[in-house]
């Protein structure tokens, strides 16, 4: 019962650290907290994908890409970003769709292998069709959100924008996994033959995971366009698509919030290290290492592995006791 | 609480010792890519600007105030530059120095115009100064003003009558091969293979067996450092005869470095090089720069000794420290090398920021570039 009580306070607590976060802050910090959270969508997505349906997917950035691009182009065109947006998640959710029917026939490696050539075909794409997407220079200056009382084009405004559409998707996300879908979905992860004996259609159940999840990365895509203002293909390519896919894994796949933790493991903790000047980046990779070593369930996990130490009669999720596995 | 008392002390204290600070510093942010693919370019820069800057420190400062600056890298990521760019301004700097590659410059000069802060960059990309931003100003020719000094030695040193063309598609390539290509439709010289490979790419078998099979007189490479390097490596060992000619990197002390052997003979025009060591002033830096880090320095070092002294020659004709008024003094003006020694040549900024400098026709012999010809400004 106590614990019933203290989620919601927890929750309450945080929403309220995001929303006096930035205050006090130069536009350097309030620029990275909103990067935080625009990846913290993406990577919500990726969980959805790799930590509840368990495939992997190395075409993350390719989605955010279309949702960017989309989103610019139609700005750019005068529309509205509310109009615009929902354009680009729907166009991911069907690319996700058509994208992920072959490629879902196959598994694990071969399906990161089958996401990993259409992150390289998209790039190519946005590179080579310069009619529409400005090729290797890109897009520029896409106007930012309006909403007459509320304008984002200071960056204080837009982190608030970018604050509460991070909430709607989370909400919307947490409505996602607690529904019958989500239950099929860690079904699908914890045994795919048992699934599919119970009557569980495995099959559109991992390309609805995966369209779905695409469709987060076009919000993701949605937002980094206004915020940015300039968009190029460099920006979208594979290692931007392995960076979110580090945001799960380090945050802990499979748990609500393990995105969150791991973007901010992935941003924020390069730009914490800053101060060691040359040494930065090899202190980040070094706590990389050392974190997947230790808590290969992601940091969350860390939480989990500690209450399971001290108060064990809080039983651990069963369907977790394995962890989100890479295969 | 007694903690909360203890920081509200020390935060007091920081702040007066910041605010005493800066009444004698004025502060500057060098935004370069330090790691990522960009790295040789961008701690080149890097270094180039150190040293001007203890120069300008021991020359008393800018208008009296010793120069503070901060160093950022933007580990080659656009998004990351502009972040970094952004906070360089908050931190308080005066002007920016960097990035050098064209594709962060783009993203964040954005950030530096909305502040109405100068910014020096070591891009080449036309589309920089295309934009209308009054406040960003290169420290080399753009490939749009370059690259026609060059297709000038096509035409009347080589007569050639078929080119080929290597480049990497980026926007930094891509602005070159553009304007290369319209160059060559305008002297009537045929692009008989036109070969573009990745940034980053190792493989260059394929797209110089391309070009050995179009055999055209002369090839136009033009690509970053690393990847001109690989290209040139792969161009020897497959006995590619016809002079390789590039606009700036080609030829490159890194480059040779890199290629050894396999950069022999290669041509280039160059806004700027060290080997120029018949302008006192290019001999005079390349023996401060290496003295004090050890190696021969690129023509980006160059770039950030430059723009970093701009910086000061131009705040001092100001006369205060003021975005608008740099800017305004900045367009349309001329530096000659006479009155301002550490501008090394006679240097010139047009009204959209772009620069004109006389430049110079180079040849790796022996492993060094050696000047071949001077090409004076358009």
């Amino acid at each position: 019962m106590t614990r019933l009580n203290k989620r919601p306070a927890l929750l309450l607590f945080l929403l309220v650290l995001a929303i006096l976060a930035p205050l006090g802050h130069g536009n350097y910090i309030i620029y990275v907290l909103t990067s935080w959270l625009i990846f913290s969508i993406a990577a919500m997505g990726l969980n959805l994908t790799l930590g509840y349906a368990g495939q992997i997917s190395l075409a993350q950035a390719s989605f955010m890409a279309i949702g960017a691009y989309t989103t610019a182009i139609m700005t750019l065109a005068g529309w509205h970003w509310l109009i615009a947006a929902p354009v680009g998640m729907v166009l991911c959710f069907l690319v996700g769709l058509v994208l992920g029917y072959p490629a879902l026939r196959v598994k694990g490696h071969f399906l990161a292998f089958v996401t990993l050539a259409f992150n390289t075909l998209v790039f190519l794409v946005l590179r080579n069709e310069d009619w529409l997407t400005g090729g290797s220079y890109g897009l520029s200056s896409m106007p930012r959100p309006d909403f007459y009382l509320f304008k984002t084009l200071k960056q204080l405004p837009f982190y608030y924008f970018t604050l509460a559409v991070t909430v709607v998707a989370a909400l919307v996300l947490w409505g996602i996994v607690r529904s019958p879908w989500g239950r099929a979905f860690k079904a699908l992860r914890e045994n795919p033959v048992r699934a599919e004996s119970l009557g569980v259609d495995t099959r559109r159940i991992t390309l609805l995971a995966f369209a779905i999840g695409s469709a987060y990365a076009g919000l993701a895509g949605a937002l980094v366009s206004p915020l940015v203002q300039y968009i190029d293909p460099g920006s979208f390519g594979l290692s931007q698509s392995l960076r979110i896919l580090l945001m799960v894994v380090v945050g802990g796949s499979g748990f609500f919030f393990g995105p969150f933790v791991g973007a901010a493991v992935v941003i924020l903790l390069p730009e914490m290290l800053r101060f060691t000047a040359g040494y930065y980046l090899i202190i980040y990779s070094a706590l990389v290492i050392v974190m997947l070593a230790y808590v290969p369930n992601g940091l969350i996990g860390i939480g989990t592995r500690l209450r399971e130490r001290f108060w064990p009669q809080h039983r651990a999720r069963g369907d977790l006791a394995k962890g989100a596995q890479l295969k | 609480m007694k903690l909360v008392k203890l920081l509200a002390i020390s935060a007091t204290a920081m702040a007066i010792a910041g605010a005493a600070h800066a009444a004698d510093t004025v502060k500057v942010g060098m935004i370069a890519e330090l790691s990522g693919p960009g790295a040789p370019s961008g701690t080149n820069w890097r270094d180039g600007t150190r040293l001007a800057t203890e120069e300008i420190n021991a020359d008393g400062g800018i208008l009296g105030k010793q120069v503070e600056v901060s160093e950022f890298d933007t580990q080659t990521d656009p998004q990351t530059s502009r972040a970094l760019v952004q906070k360089a301004i908050d931190d308080g700097a005066y002007a920016i120095w960097g990035t050098v590659y064209s594709g962060s410059t783009m993203v964040n000069m954005l950030v530096a115009q909305q502040n109405s802060v100068p910014q020096f960059v070591g891009s080449e990309a036309p589309a920089i100064v295309q934009k209308g931003n009054p406040f960003v100003f290169r420290t080399s020719s753009g490939a749009q003003k370059g690259i026609p000094d060059l297709t000038s030695y096509f035409k009347r040193t080589l007569d050639a009558k078929t080119v080929g063309i290597a480049w990497v598609n980026n926007e930094f390539g891509k602005g070159g091969h553009d304007v290369f290509a319209a160059q060559m439709e305008k002297l009537g010289i045929k692009v008989v293979a036109d070969v573009a490979s990745e940034q980053g790419q190792t493989d260059y078998a394929a797209d110089v067996s391309k070009l050995k099979e179009a055999a055209p007189a002369a090839i136009f490479v033009y690509m970053n450092q690393e990847e001109s390097a690989r290209f040139l490596i792969e161009a020897k060992k497959q006995g590619l005869t016809m002079p390789l000619i590039g606009e700036v990197t080609l030829t490159e002390a890194k480059v040779v470095e890199l290629a050894g052997d396999a950069a022999e003979g290669a041509i280039a025009h160059v806004g700027l090089t060290a080997s120029a060591t018949s302008v006192p002033g290019i001999a005079e830096f390349v023996t401060k720069f290496e003295a004090k880090f050890n190696r021969h320095p690129t023509h980006d070092a160059i770039k950030g000794y430059i723009g970093a002294w701009a910086t000061k020659y131009v705040t001092e004709m100001v006369g205060k420290f003021d975005g608008e008024a740099f800017s305004n003094v900045m367009h349309g003006l001329c530096l000659d090398a006479k009155s301002y020694p550490h501008m090394l040549l006679d240097t010139c900024w047009d009204e959209h920021g772009e620069m004109s400098r006389p430049s110079f026709m180079v040849q790796v012999t022996g492993g060094k570039a050696e000047v071949i010809g001077i090409v004076n400004s358009n």
